[in-house]
């Protein structure tokens, strides 16, 4: 009876995708695969951190609303280890190191800031982690934005693309000529879903493991946790640092898909979005993300030509209005069609936060 | 001395102007059954909270095993072997019963990231050992069928169950039971109580919260009794059952 429910999650959750997607081809006649392309990135990039919010939250509970900065130290330290050009003159660094050198630095320094921030943060309960959380992000942001010298500040980081494009297979270049892609943009496509096939092997290695069920415990329940001789705290660390590391990566892959970096990238708004991906696919699942994901972005994408299509006349002001509109309502629709969002299950529905 | 498993020394606590607990000298020997009883209010949860970690004293001394054990972690003095349960029982709700035992049987070198990410053989082992001894404990208790149920779904009674075997998995010199009989329907209580008189005989020194009178007075070894904070009486049940104060402060006349 179990499977047949899982089969059920499973297959709605397919059709449910595989609609969304027929839908960017319905609303678009012309230039559909361009679309989708560039959604698939989208959903692809946020589906990866909404993965590590997931470790954070829909596995221990910790009420992350700092996610942002997680993806930015990524991004920053890797692009910065780089050759680039930063700040108001375009100041040019050619020395750095290789590109996958510094992607794990990146990660790397990506889950020791979740460590630094965990360190002090992590003994509040619940609803005040999120306050600290989404505090220290702004400050990560605004510390960012005003060492000009080290980050570009707001003039931001560019020319830094090459150091991962140089390594773009040539059949991506023949397949994106066919299809009218931009090439550089379907390797970020296909890294950030390799980035997706990998982490989501890794988590469910570890999600039945003895180490995800200690995670688990601990948001069920900490005092029975230290209880039974197990430091609560510790496990919180290494969660925060696991769940920071990939939203590193995915932060990596979004300074990749933008051909510049600044520091507005990483506002709360980025938090959000990654938390009602999670939340739309399924809190405490490990593939729910992707599905959320993808109709996520569809959903964000997709009803501003929606709302194009139906007021006709509307200008730009009330169009971007009513696209918001539609984005609560099918959003509302999908929460209470699904609850548990659409692979998590009713019997572990996460969201009653303590 | 050597005797003494637990010992307390001056042991303070307040929460504001009130005096929760005030413990002048206490110890408990090695295998012993010892009952806490007292009014509500008489800081008996609080003193479990000060020996197993989970407050920190105002001032006193706490000893396990003659180490002084005042300001250390909780999860560390579980680690020596003296485990406790809660007043309002804390099961792992969205995690099945097995799952709550095996977490709580499996030592945190079984628990580590590393092992676990690369599953190594050690580790398979070592979870379909504790597997065996969950099921054993299970049946025991009479909760094996229950094993795949989310622990949510149990009855108070069958959690406190669930709470007394994640407790007793890991084979605890000290079990601290904070009123395992509170909420449980008589024939279940039997099953509890006798269950308790069976730990204690296999020589694990148990301490009790417990309201259930009759329960304590049956199988109890010794009764420690607080009021206010304070230690007002301390004997072999039937010593209890005739102090005066004690009668005056929380038994009540209507017992003898």
């Amino acid at each position: 009876m179990t499977s047949a429910k899982i089969s059920f999650r499973l297959i709605f959750s397919l059709f449910v995708t595989a609609f969304s997607i027929y839908l960017v081809f319905l609303l678009n006649p012309d230039g559909a695969p361009r679309i989708l392309l560039n959604l698939l990135t989208f959903a692809g990039i946020y589906g990866l951190s909404a993965i590590g919010l997931n470790v954070h939250f829909g596995w221990t509970g910790l009420l992350n609303f700092g996610h942002a900065s997680f993806m930015g130290v990524g991004a920053y330290v890797t692009l910065l280890l780089m050759p680039h050009a930063a700040g108001r003159e375009g100041e040019v660094t050619t020395t750095g190191l290789p590109f996958f050198a510094a992607l794990i630095l990146g990660i790397g320094a990506a889950a020791l800031f979740g460590l630094l921030l965990g360190l002090p943060a992590i003994r509040l309960r619940g609803d005040y982690l999120a306050i600290v959380t989404i505090a220290a992000a702004e400050i990560f942001r605004l510390l960012v934005r005003d060492l000009e010298s080290i980050t570009g500040g707001v003039y931001g980081i560019i020319n830094y693309t090459d150091n991962f494009q140089k390594y773009r297979p040539l059949f991506i270049d023949n397949f994106s000529e066919n299809l009218g892609f931009s090439p550089s943009q379907a390797w970020v496509c296909l890294a950030a879903w390799v980035s997706i096939f990998i982490t989501v092997l890794l988590l469910k290695r570890l999600s039945d493991s003895p180490w995800g069920r200690a995670l688990r415990a601990v948001r069920e329940d900490e005092d029975a946790v230290r209880a039974m001789g197990k430091n609560a705290v510790w496990l919180k660390l290494q969660s925060f640092m696991l769940g920071a590391g990939i939203a590193g990566l995915s932060g990596v892959l979004l300074a990749f898909n933008y051909g510049s970096l600044e520091t507005t990238v990483f506002i709360p708004l980025l938090t959000f979005y990654v938390w009602a991906i999670m939340i739309l696919g399924g809190v405490g699942t490990i593939t729910g993300p992707i599905f959320g994901s993808i109709i996520f972005w569809v959903i964000i994408s997709e009803t501003d030509r929606l709302a194009y299509l139906l007021f006709e006349n509307a200008n730009g002001q009330q169009l971007a209005g009513v696209r918001f509109l539609l984005v609560g309502v099918l959003i509302m629709f999908l929460m209470i069609f699904r609850p548990s969002g659409l692979l998590g299950k009713k019997e572990e529905l996460l969201l009653d936060v303590k | 001395m050597s005797n003494n498993l637990i010992s307390v020394d001056n042991l303070k606590k307040s929460f504001g102007g009130l005096k929760a607990v005030d413990v002048q000298e206490l110890s408990f020997k090695k295998g012993e059954l010892t009952s806490i009883i007292g009014p509500n209010g008489a800081g008996k949860t609080t003193f479990f909270d000060l020996i197993s970690g989970f407050q920190s004293a105002d001032s006193g001394e706490v000893s396990l095993k003659g180490k002084n054990i005042s300001n250390t972690q909780p999860y560390k003095i579980a680690r020596m072997g003296m485990v406790r349960t809660f007043q309002l029982t804390k099961v792992f709700d969205r995690m099945t019963v097995m799952e709550n035992l095996l977490f709580s049987g499996s030592n945190i070198n079984n628990d580590s990231f590393l092992k676990s990410i690369l599953k190594l053989n050690s580790q398979k082992l070592y979870e379909s050992n504790l597997k065996d001894k969950a099921n054993q404990i299970m049946s025991d208790l009479n909760i094996g069928h229950m094993a795949d149920s989310y622990a949510r779904e149990l009855s108070g009674g069958q959690k406190k169950l669930l709470e007394l075997a994640r407790s007793i998995i890991n084979e605890p010199e000290i079990l601290l039971l904070d009123e395992p009989l509170a909420g449980v329907n008589p024939k279940l209580a039997e099953d509890i109580l006798s269950l308790i008189t069976k730990l204690s005989d296999t020589g694990i020194t148990i301490l009790m919260v417990e309201h259930n009178i009759e329960a304590v007075m049956k199988i109890s070894e010794r009764i420690v009794v607080l009021a206010e904070g304070s230690l007002i009486a301390d004997g072999v049940p039937n010593e209890i059952r005739t102090d005066t104060n004690v009668i005056e402060a929380y038994l009540g006349k209507a017992d003898e």
